[in-house]
């Protein structure tokens, strides 16, 4: 079956998609870690210098690295468990009627495929310090005393960034469950049934354990999204102020591109993904674990 | 009897919470349009209100917006760089899967974990070794450009999904044709394809959102106004003076939402299917 000639075809099948994926994807990661190992910035384009550990010395030293790493540790410890339990519990609800279920599903997808920049610039808009929220609060339901400044403190205005997450996700896992819901074999409730489970103790053990490989995968997609963080934190706190609000990325991306630190920015890149390398085979060994 | 007013109660409280739940959720799209319904003049309405009074409402921020020969252009260009991401991925990505999907073997398996571990790492994080190689390539501040790096990032995801599809074709189809004589061109071009379009086409899908609303990369690579995309020209009205007009904003956000909205409404059942095979074979 596999002459010649087919064995050149699937090689030239496979060819574009290989060269593409080499050298747009591939050659950059290596790149990036040879760059986290080198001297490399605006002024040294030409001579850039091994320079060992020197990048990553200066990442772990640095107080504003600590603070963005947190900044994206909570962010993310965040909005997943967030997006999750609020897009289990809309597919829950979706899943037990008749009527409508596609005009809730679409209407709740919406944020999700609203861009990154509009949602941002909506949300920032809301919770502007003369903005409709704090107008609300403090002039139609007396809860404030007077405007609070959400954009301008640490977690607050990343708490704005984390509602945006959240907010702009529920749809995605709504979807996904609500498609995992439909899997659950229905005899396993009527053996519930049986055995006199209530709702919620069916839940818990025939529904959970049911859809346990995509939560898998929300968890690991949604951990990876949750690192990826950069429109929304550019475009609500620009970091402000001084770099409290900054994310891993929009960090990164400052040294990089406004200080010109390519191989601290290298180096930093590179603690991100070895530590979503780690969290995601932590993530999948759990979930293994608990098969057993 | 008892059971079947529990159930009826359940069930109201199930829409209830449902209705209660969508209008929350779909509060800040509403206020969005809102926003750009009502006269630009002011910077921050005082008191502001959710809802333009009747008589104030404009279409002033769209006449504007629509006036402007740049907005057609960033339009212009964001559906064409959107158009060839998306037809260029569906041939490299299903070819890929194609092979990967039907020709197993050791090396097959090993090209394709390689593929799933690269989705590991958030594209934005390799932008510093990707403007360089776009610098080097003298790639940079072309429209054109901006497409072999969208390609390359929806490349594994699209090959993943389209995979599984792929695997699911049963043999006996394939078998038939192997016998006919037919070579592996024929059979990706005459029987893999068609069968696989429906996955392509929900693929297709997520590349165009991707495309159409990407923003860090087209960002850091594009300086001219001309070449600019529609999400770099909204994030530019914003930041453009010092008090942000945000009637054009989100007059031009409305604008930029419609087509996304309405492939979304008419290719729902894809986008459904898309998602549930990757989260439930996932």
């Amino acid at each position: 079956m596999l002459n010649r000639t087919n064995r050149l075809q699937i090689l030239g099948l496979l060819m574009p998609g290989l060269t593409v994926f080499l050298m747009f994807t591939v050659y950059p990661i290596v790149r990036l870690f040879w760059m986290s190992l080198c001297d490399m910035s605006f002024s040294s384009m030409l001579s850039q210098p091994f320079a060992g550990l020197m990048n990553y010395r200066e990442v772990f030293a640095d107080r504003t690295f600590w603070t963005v790493f947190v900044n994206s540790i909570v962010y993310t410890l965040v909005t997943v468990p967030g997006q999750m339990v609020l897009g289990l519990f809309v597919a829950v609800l979706l899943n037990g009627i008749r009527h409508f279920s596609v005009t809730f599903r679409v209407i709740n997808y919406l944020p999700v495929i609203t861009s990154w920049v509009i949602a941002s610039l909506v949300f920032r808009y809301i919770f502007n310090t003369e903005g409709l929220l704090n107008y609300f609060l403090w002039k139609v339901l007396h809860v404030t005393g007077g405007n609070i400044r959400w954009l301008d403190t640490r977690w607050s205005g990343l708490a704005v960034a984390m509602i945006l997450g959240i907010w702009k996700g529920i749809g995605w896992n709504m979807v996904i469950f609500l498609a995992a819901l439909q899997q659950v074999p229905q005899d396993l409730y009527e053996a519930a049934d049986i055995d006199g489970c209530g709702s919620f103790g069916k839940f818990l053990h025939v529904t959970l354990p049911g859809i346990r490989g995509t939560i898998l995968f929300a968890l690991i997609e949604l951990t990876i999204g949750g690192f990826n963080v950069f429109t929304s934190i550019k475009m609500i706190t620009g970091g402000k102020p001084a770099h409290h609000t900054d994310t891993l990325l929009t960090w990164m991306y400052y040294k990089a591109f406004s200080t010109g630190r390519f191989g601290y920015a290298a180096a930093l890149s590179f603690v991100m993904a070895l530590t979503l390398g780690f969290m995601a085979v932590g993530q999948f060994r759990m979930m293994r674990l608990r098969d057993s | 009897m008892k059971n079947r007013n529990m159930s009826a109660v359940r069930n109201f409280i199930r829409y209830m919470l449902l209705a209660f739940g969508t209008i929350v959720f779909t509060l800040p799209m509403i206020y969005m349009i809102s926003t750009s319904l009502r006269p630009n003049g002011a910077l921050y309405e005082y008191p502001p209100r959710f809802f333009p009074r009747i008589e104030a409402l404009t279409l002033e921020n769209y006449d504007y917006i629509l006036s402007q020969s740049k907005f057609y252009l960033n339009f212009l260009n964001s559906a064409a760089v959107s158009v060839i991401t998306i037809v260029l991925a569906a041939a490299i990505g299903s070819a890929m899967a194609f092979v990967l999907g039907r020709f197993k073997s050791g090396a097959s398996s090993l090209l394709f974990g390689f593929i799933i571990i690269t989705m590991i790492i958030p594209g934005t994080t390799m932008i510093v070794p990707q403007f360089e190689l776009a610098t080097k390539l003298n790639l940079v501040n072309k429209l054109f450009g901006l497409i072999p790096f969208y390609v390359s990032w929806v490349i594994p995801f699209s090959t993943f999904m389209i995979k599984g599809f792929m695997e699911n074709i049963p043999n006996e189809i394939m078998e038939a044709s192997w016998i006919d004589g037919a070579d592996v061109l024929t059979v990706y071009a005459r029987i893999a394809l068609p069968l696989a379009s429906p996955a392509i086409a929900s693929v297709s899908i997520f590349n165009f959102l991707t495309a159409w609303e990407e923003y860090p990369w087209a960002n850091t690579v594009i300086n001219d106004n001309s070449r600019r995309t529609l999400p770099i020209a909204i994030a530019g009205f914003f930041g453009q003076h010092q008090f942000t007009q945000w009637g054009y904003v989100f007059a031009m956000s409305v604008l930029t939402l419609i087509p996304v909205v309405l492939i979304f409404v008419f290719c729902q059942k894809f986008f459904v299917e898309g998602l549930a095979a990757g989260g439930v074979k996932g």
